[in-house]
């Protein structure tokens, strides 16, 4: 705080987090600059006479403040951490007080002593289960909060897929598969659908997910209309060679051909293929002039690189362009 | 085509009900319209159209949709073939429906013109095969881990011919350009596919219900 200390400042009186029993005696000790031995054994030496430390220690408890916790050392430090385990130890208070109060029955056996025992016993119980009750009751209160979230999100899916994806569906069926309508009410709807049947979970960004929130993007901004299909288990990242590539091709499909764009990946032990279809002009490697980088470098030229393969030729039956992208499993490391 | 096409159309929207009819090319002849389960199975049985074109969520009767009209209309009318008609193609639905009997599936967002086209394929007794339920049938039948039926009766997997036209046609190809690159003519294209639909009707494999259960989009 003060950078130049005119005399050595007193430590503002606190109470560490990581204690042994309440931190009392060590923050007594910094704050007067004593050795902290030396003020336990005066807390003991007080106890004996008459129980003055005991109670001194018991006033200090409470009324002095814990420090600030150490906000980069975790979670688990945020809370108070007492080395001598408290609740055992009040546990075994309790018993012994309860076996006192039972061996000397016959001497003092009265209504009070009587509650005294009763009330002993429950306080042991309450330290052995308490904990236990305590995190069980917050399980359940959980599990209920979770439980009606998700039945209300099932209901809310539920009334939006009868109405709002229903319309835009409409609206795409009646404004024509290119117009500009039909391509935002389209994007509307993977959007919303996204949102509704993806859930609170999976946020992984495999290539698949990648790639259909990418085709998404570009149905807003070109007339092309995207169909993804994603088969087999990709483990392939969405940062790699291949997706960067594939998101190449698909911009050229919707720049030059535009229209039903196919993507299909497939994702095997062996290996991934991806195919990416449209049906606009068409397309020749050979005759792209010199300077048009874009399939020779950001394609092919990219996957060779990385270890796989592409090919670029015409979609079938001569319509069309069809990029295929090919990525051997054992090369993926590599990459 | 020298006649138009009979069918019913079952969606508990009416303007879609609408809008679709307007869209519907002259090869088909829209006979009747319902809007629930319970009046669906009462226009099927009495018109008996060739083609019902069923949404897949429907109010109504006991709550099973667009499946439950296949299941109690289809006894009553044999010759009528079932086109569902989605706005989702989450697999739990499109798998529901075609596990009910439907010969097909497409989504909502299709044109006019492509409904007709399913419409006139269905009515030929083919299946009609999107590319998504394409590839829901690799990833069930585990062709894309490299399964293969040894035999055409086993039911639990896929011939090498079958998933080579199911990738092709997960690759976005029609019937005909898929026939062009196998070398095969369109109706052996037309017999894989419907072999592939009988598969995945009859097919107990267990991971085509816990894939749907499990990944509800697909």
């Amino acid at each position: 705080m003060s950078s130049v200390p005119a005399a050595p400042r007193r430590a503002p009186l606190l109470r560490p987090r990581d204690c042994v029993v309440g931190g009392v005696s060590v923050g007594l000790a910094r704050h007067l600059g004593w050795d902290v031995a030396t003020v336990r054994w005066l807390f003991v030496a007080t106890t004996l006479l008459g129980g003055a430390g005991v109670l001194f220690y018991a006033w200090l408890w409470p009324t002095v403040p814990l420090e600030e916790p150490v906000t980069d050392a975790g979670p688990q430090l945020a809370s108070v951490r007492h080395r001598v385990p408290l609740r055992w130890v009040g546990v075994v208070a309790c018993l012994v007080a309860a076996l006192v109060l039972l061996l000397s029955w016959e001497r003092t056996g009265g209504v009070a002593s009587g509650l005294l025992f009763t009330l002993a016993v429950l306080l042991a119980a309450v330290g052995v289960f308490g904990p236990w009750a305590i995190r069980l009751w917050r399980e359940l209160l959980a599990e209920r909060t979770k439980r009606v979230r998700e039945e209300e999100r099932a209901e809310m899916a539920a009334h939006l897929h009868d109405s709002v994806l229903q319309t835009l569906a409409l609206i795409q069926n009646r404004a024509g598969a290119s117009s500009e309508v039909a391509r935002i009410a389209r994007a509307q709807e993977r959007e919303l659908r996204e949102w509704l049947y993806a859930g609170a979970g999976v946020a992984d960004s495999d290539l698949a997910t990648d790639l259909k929130d990418y085709a998404a993007s570009l149905e807003l901004d070109h007339p092309v209309r995207f169909d993804v299909v994603a088969v087999g288990s990709s483990t392939e990242r969405s940062s790699g060679e291949l997706a960067a590539a594939a998101r190449e091709a698909m911009l050229n499909a919707a720049r030059h051909a535009g229209g039903d764009v196919s993507v299909y990946i497939e994702g095997s032990s062996t290996g991934v293929d991806l195919f990416i279809r449209d049906r606009g002009p068409g397309f020749d490697t050979s005759r792209v002039p010199e300077h048009r980088l874009g399939v020779r470098e950001s394609i092919i030229g990219r996957m060779r690189r990385a270890g796989g393969s592409a090919t670029v030729g015409r979609g079938a039956g001569g319509t069309g362009t069809e990029v295929h992208l090919h990525f051997d499993a054992s090369r993926r490391d590599e990459s | 085509m020298s006649e138009a096409l009979t069918v019913v159309v079952v969606d508990d929207h009416s303007i879609f009900r609408s809008g679709l009819r307007a869209d519907l090319d002259d090869t088909v002849d829209v006979v009747g319209e319902a809007g629930d389960v319970e009046s669906a199975i009462a226009a099927v049985i009495a018109h008996g159209p060739q083609v019902v074109l069923l949404d897949v969520h429907l109010p109504g009767g006991q709550g099973g949709g667009g499946a439950e009209v296949i299941r109690r209309a289809a006894p009553a009318a044999p010759r009528t073939r079932f086109l569902a008609l989605s706005v989702s193609d989450s697999a739990e639905d499109v798998v529901g429906v075609i596990r009910a009997g439907a010969r097909g599936y497409i989504t909502k967002g299709s044109s006019g013109a492509e409904v007709s086209r399913a419409i006139a394929t269905v009515a030929g007794g083919d299946a009609v095969f999107s590319p998504r339920l394409a590839g829901f049938v690799l990833d069930a039948f585990g062709a894309a881990a490299g399964e293969q039926a040894q035999t055409d009766e086993e039911l639990d997997r896929l011939s090498a011919r079958e998933r080579e036209v199911m990738r092709l046609i997960a690759r976005g190809y029609s019937y005909k350009e898929v026939a062009a690159e196998l070398f095969i003519s369109i109706k052996t294209v037309e017999t894989h596919v419907s072999a592939v639909l009988r598969k995945l009707q009859l097919s107990s494999r267990h991971e085509l219900t816990a894939w749907a259960l499990e990944r509800r989009l697909l």
